[in-house]
């Protein structure tokens, strides 16, 4: 095999790409510290059993091996599982909330899609476990908006968010098997409304109820919406979701951020990881989602201690792909660097080392 | 600006002309160049036109943000885009034929010869028959007759083709249609532009003008 081949899905990143990724993820981490966010780092490799636990079958794209005594490694394919069983064991006495977050890559060995061909992947993420309610759903979409703002993408990104349990409360409603419950939600996820109408109509749903469902879980939109979905979304369990989403609505628009948010009721996917406000992040000049997040208040008690959490993460990469058309600045090594060379190699050095310590850039020309 | 991808070949006329009766106009001189990429009278739409399979490969990246082409094609590519539409151009089926004097459940295994290594696997995997997967890129029904293969898996339009080599269809796989196909990231940053695509398409399918 020729040394010179590199895996598919790996990439680097030198010179003017890497300042401009390293200038993104500064950026962020000092966004999420200004919101009292510590840093945590988790192992690079884990059991592939917790990864299982945290991620369900999505667990499988990862990348595994056997440890010396036998049990199954994984090389991390998501920083949340290790976050979760951190604060149901070694942060279990720590105050609540606790507020953490990290720059960490994470791999895949199948990319999820083919526009997302990476296998290694930069994620930027925040976790905020112990804390339940509506400020504690806004508080990562301010972190998110802030983020993304302070990057330049200020009118460029598109925040969708929904709630999980009012697809629930609906296939609850419609009593759906497994089976019927995967299709209504792949329908609904591929805006397929030609499918949905044919389906609602074979479960036997009333015609124009029909027609408002897939209206309403067909685009995107503001307020006006949730005030749509009232009128035909009506069983219990689907009510208090969607009025937990007006309320993180109207909690949006008072901050400020009404412009960039969007209500997609037609997002349904991680269903059987979030358990309330999800959301994801469109940003323009990626044809990818470029990040993602909501509420998982069922994965700490794999753990043994069940508590409320939420969190996002954003791709670095994906990113730093996007910030490279902008006018985000990315800081130059301050002034030229001053090139060395004497005679000497100890001279040479000497020179070099008082430069450093008036903390000039130096170039020792050889 | 909202740029359609459009799948070169067996529904390219079809599709112009059902986007033409949607709104996107493209001008005659246009459309009978060689041009790959050409925008339409508006100025609000520019179509290019690639191979089939290559379509969800420009809609998946954003290049493109919407699409046009065959289910057929997407089920195969198993790409992760959104079908808001059944355009209802371009019928065909999906099938397994083979010759007439081939039997095919005689041996332990069947050797498949096919455009569509994945929708063929799936299909024989579901029901446990182990198969030889023999991509090929044209010529399909060549191969059993040739004995290459046990039978293939192919596209049947009207079955012509299939009856002119000898071949008969022993199943039908998937019925398929032109779709049209979003980008997710388009579908939401773009969200107007799409809706009216969305809404115009659906008016002319409706019966409209």
């Amino acid at each position: 095999m020729h040394l010179s081949r590199i895996p598919s899905g790996v990439r680097y990143y030198v010179g003017e790409a890497a300042r401009r990724r390293r200038a993104v993820e500064d950026c962020a981490i000092s966004v999420f510290a200004g919101w009292s966010y510590e840093e945590i780092s988790t192992p690079t490799i884990d059991y592939y059993s917790l990864f299982e636990q945290g991620m369900g079958a999505e667990a499988q794209t990862s990348f595994r091996f056997v440890d010396a005594d036998g049990g199954l490694l994984a090389l991390r394919p998501d920083v949340t599982s290790s976050v979760a069983r951190a604060c149901a064991t070694l942060l279990a006495e720590k105050p609540r909330p606790v507020r953490l977050c990290y720059v960490a890559p994470v791999f895949h060995q199948h990319p999820r899609s083919k526009a997302e061909w990476r296998r290694e992947t930069t994620q930027l993420g925040c976790e905020l476990i112990g804390a339940s309610g509506i400020a504690a759903d806004i508080e990562p979409l301010v972190i998110l908006a802030e983020t993304l703002n302070r990057l330049g993408l200020e009118r460029s990104y598109c925040i969708t968010i929904n709630n999980v349990e009012i697809f629930n409360g609906i296939a609850e409603h419609l009593r759906l098997n497994d089976d019927s419950r995967e299709r209504l939600r792949s329908l609904i996820d591929l805006r397929d409304t030609s499918g949905l109408t044919e389906l609602l109509d074979a479960l036997g749903t009333d015609a124009r109820e029909r027609e408002l469902f897939v209206q309403v879980t067909r685009l995107a939109g503001k307020r006006a919406i949730i005030n749509e979905a009232r009128q035909v979304i009506t069983n219990a369990r689907s009510r208090a979701a969607l009025e937990s989403l007006a309320q993180t609505w109207s909690a949006i628009e008072t901050v400020g951020l009404g412009e960039s948010f969007e209500i997609d009721l037609g997002d349904v996917s991680g269903l059987d990881y979030y358990t309330g406000l999800l959301f994801k992040v469109y940003v323009r000049g990626s044809g990818v989602r470029v990040g993602r997040g909501g509420r998982y208040d069922g994965l700490t008690s794999k753990f043994g201690r069940a508590e409320a959490a939420t969190g996002f993460v954003l791709d670095l990469d994906e990113l730093t792909s996007v910030v490279a058309g902008t006018e985000f600045q990315v800081e130059r090594a301050g002034a030229p660097a001053v090139e060395i060379s004497l005679p000497d190699a100890g001279s040479t050095f000497r020179e070099a080392r008082r430069r450093r310590s008036e903390n000039q850039q130096v170039r020792v020309m050889f | 600006m909202l740029t359609i991808a459009i799948a070169k070949g067996r529904l390219q006329e079809q599709a112009v002309q059902l986007l033409a009766r949607a709104g996107v106009k493209i001008a005659a001189s246009d459309l009978a160049s060689r041009r790959l990429t050409v925008d339409d009278e508006s100025g609000r739409y520019r179509l290019i036109f690639v191979k089939p399979s290559d379509v969800p490969v420009y809609v998946e990246h954003g290049i493109a943000d919407c699409g046009v082409v065959g289910r057929d094609v997407l089920l195969e590519a198993n790409a992760d885009l959104l079908l808001p539409l059944d355009l209802r151009i371009a019928p065909c089926k999906l099938v397994v034929a083979t010759t007439n004097d081939t039997s095919l459940m005689d041996g332990g295994m069947l050797r498949v010869a096919t455009k569509y290594p994945s929708l063929a696997a799936a299909h024989f995997g579901a029901r446990g028959v182990p198969v030889e997967i023999i991509q090929l890129v044209g010529s399909v029904e060549l191969a059993p007759v040739l004995g290459l293969a046990d039978c293939i898996v192919d596209l049947m339009e009207t079955g012509r083709t299939l009856k002119e080599n000898g071949l008969r269809v022993v199943e039908e796989i998937i019925d398929s249609t032109a779709r049209l196909v979003v980008n997710r990231a388009s579908y939401l940053l773009k969200s107007a532009a799409v809706a009216e695509l969305i809404g115009s398409l659906s008016a002319v399918l409706d019966g409209g003008p």
